[in-house]
């Protein structure tokens, strides 16, 4: 029996979905979301082995949810369906993912389960980029009991630190396996790095200082602990931010 | 041609730029039309006593192209400024400016002819003995001249833009057809019912029908606002089948006149942009409000919907604010009215035109 969850925002969609799943059979329908974000707390405690994932909804959209499954520690297989949009079949087309067009058709259906691939994150990133998808509106966390979201406008800055990079935020401080160039790429203009191995927000960004043996340090709202400014970045920090 | 009809709103000024050299050549054009009307005009009179017509026409050319030239020069440098007046207040300027200038022009030549050195040549005799009639004399026939270029450059603007404005409706209409996005889906919806609500199913097949044949239609008929109210409801049909409980939208149109004269598929893009951008983002839906009134004869419309924080302007919406103005403006010339911008967490498109009732059509 696959284990199967339905993603989609629109209600007569799931519901073509559950009524061809019935008659294709061999197939289990462990939940259904009506968006990105439930879509994730269903499937980190349902363990879904497929999801069937619309592109097009409303809040995180289907690539940023398939991005975060991709953090889960038994990611799914991902079947991304869409009723209309060049960008992301064109990229689902060229980086063989599998993807249904709406109304789905029962064999093609079928076809894309039995071959269901889990996608991998560097894959998954190089598609969001060529379907023009939305930047992510959060980065995922993975913890004890299944995905923490974090909003990115939460976010105060990325640290970089051996294996893993901290991400501190409004609400603590979680470990994420983005690379701080991957976030950078992704994140600009909004997030600047200020040293090889961190990465701020520019809305949380409050002054810069200056100590007497000329080290530069910046400080955020709502944040004690100054960080180092590489001597590299701090002229132009202060051009950028009139700091 | 179509991105100069794009552009819209403010009316480019109607006269041609002079700086360019095709212009300049037109200006040499009329100066020798006009010398050949002068000179032709001097052939009449007591036989003998008529000058050389060739001679007659030389002068003539000579004296205008300086004119000509000289007046290209000033319509060419004071075109910035020109272009900011309205049409009236343009055309009173340039009467002003040129007549001036060939007053000018005229002194001038009064004074080189009359000169010693002139006079030794021959030329005295071209000249009345005082200055006064002969510079009246072409500061009249210039008026003259320049109100009919004037006019002859009026029209042929004002053809030429109703034929681009023609084009562009054109063009708009096929781009603002119904979105493939929304096709598809409705088309997903339709194959969800028909198992589970075959009524339903073929209501909204029935819907989808009469939405295309409204969007087919040619775009140039108009059709009754009760016509158009009813196509706007299918569409919004067929979105709250797809959209289930997230879409409202709030009719507020009983004042408006039911026989009033509008292009086709005035409403219902309005309220296609107001669902794709305003309701289908958002995780909770929304509501779209639509309210009509009647103040005299001006009927006003306006369509609101929530906009998200951060979202920016998008190429469709533009596209099919553009064809409902352009179409507007086609059907009731300035009076028509289509503004749209948002305001706070709103966005919103205001229709404003004349009241002329279906039977009134000529």
């Amino acid at each position: 029996m696959l284990k199967v969850l339905i993603v989609d925002d629109e209600p007569p969609a799931r519901e073509r979905l559950r009524s061809l799943l019935a008659e294709i059979g061999d197939t289990e329908i462990v939940g259904e979301a009506g968006g990105g974000a439930e879509a994730l707390s269903q499937a980190g405690a349902l363990s879904p082995d497929v999801v069937l994932l619309d592109v097009r909804m409303p809040g995180m959209d289907g690539i940023e949810a398939a991005r975060h499954l991709s953090t889960l520690e038994e990611p799914p297989a991902v079947i991304f369906t869409t009723a209309y949009d060049q960008y992301a079949v064109n990229a689902f087309e060229t980086r063989a993912v599998g993807y249904l067009l709406k109304p789905i058709r029962k064999e093609k259906l079928a076809a894309a389960l039995a071959q269901a691939d889990r996608l991998t994150r560097p894959q998954l990133q190089r598609l969001a980029a060529a379907a023009r998808a939305e930047r992510r509106t959060h980065i995922a966390a993975r913890n004890r009991e299944g995905l923490r979201l974090i909003p990115i406008d939460e976010v105060q800055y990325f640290f970089a630190e051996q294996k893993y990079t901290t991400v501190r935020h409004l609400r603590g401080e979680d470990l994420i396996e983005d690379s701080l160039r991957a976030l950078e790429e992704e994140l600009a203009p909004d997030f600047v790095r200020i040293h090889r191995n961190a990465l701020v927000a520019v809305r949380h960004l409050d002054r810069i200082e200056r100590n007497a043996e000329g080290q530069y340090f910046v400080r955020l709202r709502g944040s004690e602990a100054p960080l180092a400014v590489s001597r590299r970045m701090a002229g132009e920090l202060r051009e950028r931010f009139r700091l | 041609m179509l991105r100069q009809a794009l552009r819209s709103g403010a009316e480019s000024f109607y006269l041609p730029d002079f700086c360019s050299s095709r212009a300049a050549l037109g200006i040499v054009l009329i100066v020798e039309l006009t010398a050949i009307l002068l000179a032709l005009a001097r052939q009449g009179g007591a036989p003998g006593a008529a000058p050389d017509f060739w001679a007659e026409l030389a002068r003539a050319s000579l004296f205008l192209l300086w004119v000509g030239l000289v007046c290209a020069a000033l319509l060419c440098w004071s075109r910035k400024r020109l272009e900011r007046l309205t049409v009236a207040r343009g055309s009173a300027a340039v009467l002003l400016l040129l007549s001036a200038a060939i007053a000018a022009i005229s002194a001038a030549a009064y004074f080189i002819g009359r000169s010693q050195l002139a006079i030794g040549a021959g030329t005295a005799a071209f000249f009345p003995s005082t200055a006064g009639p002969f510079l009246l004399r072409n500061v009249a026939i210039g008026f003259v001249i320049i109100a009919i270029a004037l006019r002859y450059f009026y029209v042929t603007h004002q053809w030429r833009r109703n034929i681009e404005m023609r084009a562009a409706a054109r063009v708009h209409a096929l781009q603002a057809r119904i979105r493939p996005h929304f096709l598809f889906n409705s088309m997903n919806t339709i194959a969800s019912l028909t198992r589970s609500d075959p009524v339903l199913a073929e209501q909204a097949v029935q819907d989808l029908a009469d939405l295309f044949r409204a969007s087919l239609s040619d775009q140039r008929q108009t059709i009754t606002l009760e016509e158009e109210l009813e196509v706007a409801r299918t569409y919004q049909r067929i979105e709250e089948l797809r959209l289930g409980g997230r879409l409202h939208v709030n009719w507020d149109v009983d004042r408006l006149p039911r026989d009033a004269r509008v292009p086709g598929l005035l409403l219902q893009p309005l309220i296609e942009n107001a669902i794709y951008h305003g309701i289908e983002p958002r995780p909770d839906g929304g509501t779209v409000s639509v309210v009509g009134e009647l103040a005299g004869e001006l009927i006003t419309i306006i369509v609101r919907n929530p906009v998200a924080e951060r979202q920016s302007e998008r190429e469709g919406n533009r596209l099919a604010l553009a064809n409902i103005r352009e179409r507007l403006a086609l059907l009731y010339g300035d009076i028509a009215l289509v503004k749209a911008g948002r305001f706070e967490h709103e966005y919103i498109v205001t229709l404003r035109f004349p009241h002329v009732s279906a039977q009134q059509k000529a």
